[in-house]
Order: structure tokens, then C-alpha cells, then sequence
């Protein structure tokens, strides 16, 4: 009978919330959403690959023909032949700087070139060049500038020192890379493995974090709208408030699974359409080069090294997470009257949950920290660090135990505190409770 | 003790800063509809919340039904309109009969069945228009009324507990409830509806049970309660110019204790140790025109008026000593 009645809850909270607007705009834009999130800057870094062609006057003092040389050089590393450099070497003497320079700076500031560099014997002996322009902080492009400039001078160089010119360029002209991987107990993974583990880490994290606050504030709007409406004596009259608030919680629960299943699947479906055109759009050794995690991640398109153990760890952290604070919200819910109140009355709870949320990077650059530890292991902010954290690196067994055991506490008594304040505050009208009064209604019932 | 639809015995419950109700006994006999009056603020609410287990009493005893009041099965033969009204606003009107259907343990498709034949029948689903279909928040106050009503009685309840049913009803609407009241009546069901509009109640009540303050102050049948008030009110109707003598024999308190000026006449309440006979001989004496003059049952509202009055006296009293 129960049962029944609680299924007829879970039943009305779920179809009720599936059919609105906003949760079919959900499901269709989330992934486009996601998407987006994940691929817009791969695409702009790509797009940005394409479009670093040099722009630049050259002023060249050094009268050893090394302005021309820097043009070789740009040119050859240039990515698409489509967009071709405009470098114009403008080889002047020593004392002509002064006049070049005012004469390209007039050129830069009439937006004709981007920006002047100025090479003059301190350039020869390997000390500096100037660059002044539009550029100056991109630091892209003046590394891949100053990386063109020391190869050239020290081409240079060399060939003063008699060596075969053919020799230095071919001996200078390299194209290095570090790849680095990790090493852990469990093997070594690829360098793309890694960075697909950190995506997946970090979107997990998002989506918890994400989760706890919409569908907890669903939990509340609903308990709002029973008690403002008034519908609430009622339904407690035919069910017990410990039954109402269970089946309100698993309804919006259920919702919040399967729009994030649909998320889930909507993104890797956008996905397998939208990687293979970025994989073609790069060339796969700028690919390579342009060191973007986006570009790395998507050339490859690696899947995160996830196993089945952990996608269910997750969700169990999911689930009590969501456990506990959609119970508080929805003791927020009944011990308020309005939207308004219930904003100031939430904030205990979101300084909880943003409070996690401010943990994440500390985590994810360290995330063998005390603090990492200690912030996965906390009930409050396990819930989003924890999944966070196994994803990057292997979990002692005890913390792993500790935070699930802890977690799973906290669930019970926030449960039964708030089910006690749901009870009192459901009924009540008025005056919103003070923390006092609260803990009058929770020794009460 | 099984013809009870309710047995409330000694029944406590203690608010924050004060006593919502005091050590309440009231006995509702089966097939009866029973007036719970009172006036604002008289614990009717707490004790109705109480009847349905939707508060616990701090000290007492309830049984609804034969059965203690948190046993489901009892619960779940009790229709209930709260006097404080509402429905999810976004909802199609079926799917909230379905789903207060359920919550009162029937399956759906018998809840469904039985929302149409209340729809039908409150004429919210007429050939040109089934409101059924549509959302709450599309139909008017009235129609949303009607539909809360349908929502207590779907499950064909035992008992109907209406909680100041006739507040913020139309007169049509009100005369659909009246109706409906009196079938359930005929079909052996118990009514309990509480207000404080004293000529429904009159209309419709076989007992009351007056409460102020969390006490009862009377209770019975409305007959024996109302003859047990009788021959002890006149009416009393005067034409053209009054002497000024008659106002000082109405306003004698060993003769009259109340007086309640109805327009058409006047309703006196006679003091204890006065007879009609004396009172007609002092009015003939100071030459009162008089054109009725009749021993009447009191009304009860004049009962409600008179023992609550009463009751605030007592408490005050008790306050000073």
C-alpha cells in the first residue's frame, strides 16, 4: 500500500517534470551545450593554426643578409600555403634605424602590417632583437617569432664561423617535441589517454556539481509549490510527509539520470560528427605542434581509460550526493513561503557546494595532495572531489572507504532532519523559521 | 463503540506559544452530518489535522472508523477538503484526480472512471467541453473548487471531513455542495464539516460540537440542543412610535438579558428568573405598540453567540483570579 502510493509520487514528479519545455529544451540543447564547451576551442585553436601567418616588416641592420634569412625560415614553417607570409625585409645601415622604424611604425599603425621587427648587431652576437606591434602579447606568436629568430641567428652565426651553409640549415632546422606520459601502478598510458582521463575527470566533476544545484532546486521548487499551493495538506493526509518527501527526491533524481544519460549520448553522437571535420581541418602534424589539449585529444580521439568499477562508484557518489543535499534543499522548501526567501535560506547550502566546486582545480593539478585527500574523503564535498579525484590518479582502498562510509552517514541523518523539518514546515505559514525554531521542529516530531 | 465514525477522546495539542486544544472529547455517530463550529482561531483546524494523522496529539486519543487514526486503512477511507485550498497548477485536471485517487489507494484506471462520473456530474465534462483535458490553472475559481471536492470524494469515502467548505464558494457551487452533502447522508455516509456560518450548519447539521478557546463548549444533537436553549427567546415586533418606557423595561437585565435587533424584530433572550407572562405585562404597561410577540426557538447562531459570549466572560474572570 505504501508502496503504491509511493510509486504514484515518483510517478507524478517524474512525468510532470519529463513533459515541461524546459526539460525537452534541455535534452536538445544540453549537448549542443557540452559540445560546444568541448570543441569551440579546439576549433579556435585550429582555426587560429591556420591563421598565423606572419604579418611583418623585417629592419634589417645587421648587413649580413639576416632578415632574409628570418623570412626563409617563417616561410618554411608556415602552416597553409593558401595564406602566405608578407614579410618585408627593409635592409637599412645602422644609423637609418631611427628612420626605419618610425617609417614601419607609420605602416603598423595604418594597420598595413601587424608589427616591426629590429635586427641590428646586438642580434649577431645573440643578445636581442625588438619587436613592437599589434602582436606584442600574443604569446603564441612571439614564441614561435623569437624560436624562428634564435634558429636564424644561430644559422647564422655558424656560417660566419665557416661552416657549410647547406649544413646549418638542415642541422638547425628541428622540430622537437616532449611527449610525456604517466606512470602509474596500474602501467603507463598514453600521453592521449591522460588527457582524455583529465577531460572526463573534469566533466564528470562539472556535471555533479551541475547536478546537485539544478536538480536540488527542482526538489525545492516543488515542495515550494505544494506548500504555497496549498496541495500539500491534502497529499499528507493521504500519505505520510516521510513518503512524499522520499518520492519527491527519487522522482527528480530519476529526471536528473535521464536527462544526463541523454546529455551523455546526444554529446558523444554530436561528437562523432563534429571530431572527424576538426580532424580534417588540422593537418596532423600542426596537430601535433599547436599543443592544445582540445586538438591532442580530438586528433586522436582517445577514449579516457574508464572502467566499468568506476563508472558505478561514480554513481553511487552521484546518487548519495544528490541524496543529500536535494534533501536539504528540500527542507529549505518546506520551511520557507517564496522563491525569495528561499533564495537567503539556501545559502548555507550553496557556500557547501561551491565551496567543492573550489576545490577542483587544487585537485586536479595535485591531486595526491593532503588536501585533495582530505577534500574527497569530507561528506559535504566528497560527492564532486571524490569522482574527480579517482579519475586521476588510483585511491588508497581505506579513503575510498572513508568517503563512501562518511557520505553514506550524512545521507541518513540529513534525511532524517530534513524529513522531520518537512514534516513541521510543510503545514506551516508565516514567519520563516530561525535556525532555533528549526531545531525545535526537528526535536518535535 | 464501532458506530463511531469518530472517537476523539481528551485530546491535547500544544503550540509553540500556546494551547491550540485542550483535553477535546467529541463523539461523531456513524450516517450523521456533524457540525464542527467555532469561531476563528477555536482549534477546528488542529483538530481536524489531528483526526487525520496529519499532526500527532501531544496527549489523547483518537480513532477514526473503529480504527486507531494512523492505521492506513482507515486513512484511506476518508475524503478530505482543506479549508485552505489548492491544486499543482500546471497539471491536467484527470491526471490530478488520478493521482489524489491513488494517494487514497485506488488504481488508476478506477480513479480515472470515477473522475469522469464526478466531472459528468458537476457538469465540468459536458459534450461541448471536457475541462478534464485541461490544465488546473485554465479553470475558473468555482470550476477549481469543484474539482478539489471531486479529489475528497472520488475514492467514495466513509467519511468526509469538509473544512469550512462554504468559504469563498458561489451560490451555485454552494448549493451543489449542499446537495451532495445530503446524498452522502442518505447513502449512510458520515459528514463532518466544520465553519462558522451558523444557517449551514442549521440547515444541514443532525449534531454540532461548538468549540472556542480548544474546548468544547456544547455539543448534541441540534435539536436537543436548540430545545434545550428553548422557551427562553421572543420575538418581539413593535409598530409606529415606541414610549419611551420600553426601552427601560428591555434594558431591565432581571427581565432581559440579551437583545438582538433583527429589523423585522427584535430576539430577546429572557433572564433566568423571568417568564414571557411578566415580560408582556411590564411591555402592555408602558404602552408598547406591539404587533408580535412570540416564544421562538433561538436560532443557532443566537446558541453560538450566547455560550461562546459566555465562555469569554468565564475566561476572563479566571484570567483575574
Amino acid at each position: 500500500m505504501v508502496r503504491a502510493k509511493l510509486w504514484a509520487v515518483i510517478r507524478r514528479e517524474y512525468l510532470e517534470r519529463v513533459k515541461t519545455r524546459a526539460f525537452i529544451l534541455g535534452c536538445v540543447l544540453g549537448p549542443v551545450f557540452i559540445a560546444g564547451v568541448l570543441f569551440v576551442p579546439a576549433w579556435l585553436s585550429l582555426r587560429n593554426l591556420r591563421a598565423d601567418r606572419a604579418n611583418l616588416i623585417v629592419i634589417d641592420a645587421t648587413g649580413a643578409g639576416l632578415g632574409q634569412r628570418l623570412r626563409a625560415n617563417l616561410d618554411s614553417a608556415s602552416t597553409t600555403p593558401k595564406a602566405p607570409n608578407t614579410i618585408d625585409v627593409r635592409v637599412t645601415a645602422p644609423d637609418g634605424i631611427a628612420a626605419a622604424e618610425s617609417l614601419a611604425t607609420r605602416a603598423v599603425v595604418a594597420k598595413e602590417f601587424d608589427g616591426y621587427v629590429v635586427l641590428d648587431a646586438s642580434t649577431m652576437r645573440g643578445e636581442r632583437a625588438r619587436y613592437a606591434g599589434r602582436k606584442a602579447t600574443a604569446v603564441g606568436e612571439m614564441r614561435r617569432l623569437e624560436t624562428a629568430l634564435r634558429q636564424t641567428t644561430l644559422a647564422q652565426r655558424l656560417e660566419q664561423a665557416t661552416l657549410n651553409p647547406a649544413l646549418v640549415d638542415s642541422l638547425t632546422r628541428s622540430r622537437l617535441e616532449l611527449q610525456s606520459e604517466p606512470l602509474t601502478e596500474k602501467g603507463r598510458g598514453s600521453d592521449a589517454s591522460r588527457q582524455a582521463n583529465l577531460m572526463f575527470a573534469l566533466a564528470v566533476a562539472f556535471l555533479l556539481y551541475m547536478s546537485m544545484i539544478l536538480y536540488g532546486q527542482l526538489v525545492m521548487r516543488g515542495v515550494l509549490e505544494e506548500k504555497s499551493t496549498r496541495v500539500a495538506e491534502v497529499v499528507v493526509s493521504s500519505v505520510s510527509p516521510e513518503t512524499l518527501l522520499a518520492g519527491k527526491v527519487i522522482g527528480v533524481g530519476a529526471v536528473g539520470l535521464t536527462q544526463q544519460i541523454i546529455w551523455v549520448i546526444g554529446t558523444v553522437y554530436v561528437g562523432s560528427y563534429v571530431a572527424p571535420i576538426l580532424a580534417r581541418m588540422a593537418p596532423s602534424t600542426t596537430a601535433a605542434t599547436a599543443g592544445t589539449p582540445g586538438a591532442a585529444g580530438l586528433g586522436a580521439m582517445s577514449m579516457p581509460d574508464i572502467h566499468i568499477a568506476s563508472l558505478l562508484l561514480i554513481l553511487l557518489f552521484f546518487i548519495l550526493g544528490y541524496g543529500v543535499y536535494s534533501s536539504l534543499y528540500a527542507a529549505v522548501g518546506a520551511s520557507v513561503n517564496s522563491e525569495q526567501e528561499a533564495q537567503q535560506a539556501l545559502a548555507p547550502i550553496l557556500v557547501l557546494i561551491v565551496a567543492s566546486a573550489l576545490f577542483i582545480q587544487p585537485v586536479m593539478i595535485n591531486p595526491t595532495s593532503t588536501l585533495a585527500a582530505v577534500a574527497s574523503m569530507f561528506p559535504f564535498s566528497a560527492p564532486i572531489i571524490m569522482p574527480l579525484r579517482m579519475s586521476l590518479v588510483p585511491i588508497p582502498p581505506w579513503e575510498m572507504a572513508v568517503a563512501i562510509v562518511g557520505l553514506g552517514v550524512a545521507f541518513v541523518v540529513v534525511i532524517l532532519l530534513a524529513a522531520r523539518i518537512y514534516r513541521v514546515g510543510l503545514l506551516m505559514y508565516g514567519k520563516r523559521p530561525t535556525f532555533r525554531e528549526l531545531a525545535r521542529w526537528v526535536r518535535q516530531s | 463503540m464501532t458506530d463511531l465514525a469518530i472517537d476523539v477522546q481528551h485530546v491535547v495539542k500544544r503550540y509553540d506559544q500556546h494551547v491550540a486544544v485542550k483535553g477535546l472529547s467529541l463523539q461523531v455517530p456513524r450516517g450523521t452530518v456533524y457540525g464542527l463550529l467555532g469561531p476563528n482561531g477555536a482549534g477546528k483546524t488542529t483538530t481536524i489535522r489531528m483526526i487525520l494523522n496529519i499532526i500527532a496529539p501531544d496527549q489523547g486519543s483518537i480513532r477514526v472508523l473503529g480504527k486507531a487514526s494512523n492505521d492506513p486503512t482507515a486513512t484511506d477511507r476518508i475524503g478530505y477538503l482543506p479549508e485552505e485550498r489548492g491544486l499543482y497548477r500546471k497539471m491536467k485536471v484527470r491526471i490530478v484526480l488520478q493521482f489524489l485517487g491513488e494517494l487514497r489507494g485506488m488504481t488508476r484506471p478506477e480513479a480515472d472512471r470515477q473522475a469522469d462520473y464526478w466531472l459528468e456530474r458537476l457538469s465540468l465534462k459536458t459534450p461541448d467541453k471536457d475541462w478534464g483535458e485541461s490544465k488546473v490553472d485554465e479553470l475558473s475559481r468555482g470550476m477549481q473548487q469543484k474539482v478539489q471536492f471531486i479529489g475528497a470524494l472520488l475514492h467514495d469515502p466513509d467519511l468526509v471531513i469538509l473544512d469550512e467548505p462554504f468559504s469563498g464558494l458561489d451560490p451555485i457551487n454552494a448549493q451543489a455542495l449542499k446537495d451532495t452533502v445530503v446524498e452522502l447522508r442518505r447513502r449512510g455516509k458520515t459528514v463532518i464539516f466544520s465553519t462558522h456560518l451558523m444557517d449551514n450548519a442549521e440547515r444541514l447539521c443532525d449534531s454540532v460540537c461548538i468549540i472556542a478557546h480548544g474546548e468544547k463548549v456544547l455539543d448534541g444533537a441540534v435539536s436537543a440542543v436548540k430545545s434545550a436553549h428553548g422557551k427562553r427567546h421572543i420575538a418581539l415586533a413593535l409598530s409606529g412610535d415606541v414610549p419611551g418606557g420600553v426601552a427601560a423595561v428591555l434594558s431591565d437585565t432581571t427581565l432581559v438579558t440579551r437583545v438582538d435587533d433583527q429589523n423585522q424584530f427584535l430576539e430577546l433572550e429572557l433572564a433566568r428568573d423571568a417568564t414571557p407572562q411578566r415580560l408582556l405585562e411590564r411591555l402592555v404597561a408602558a404602552g408598547a405598540p406591539i404587533t408580535r410577540f412570540e416564544l421562538v426557538q433561538p436560532s443557532l447562531h443566537q446558541i453560538f453567540l450566547q455560550s461562546v459570549g459566555a465562555e469569554g466572560v468565564e475566561e476572563g474572570m479566571s484570567g483575574q483570579g
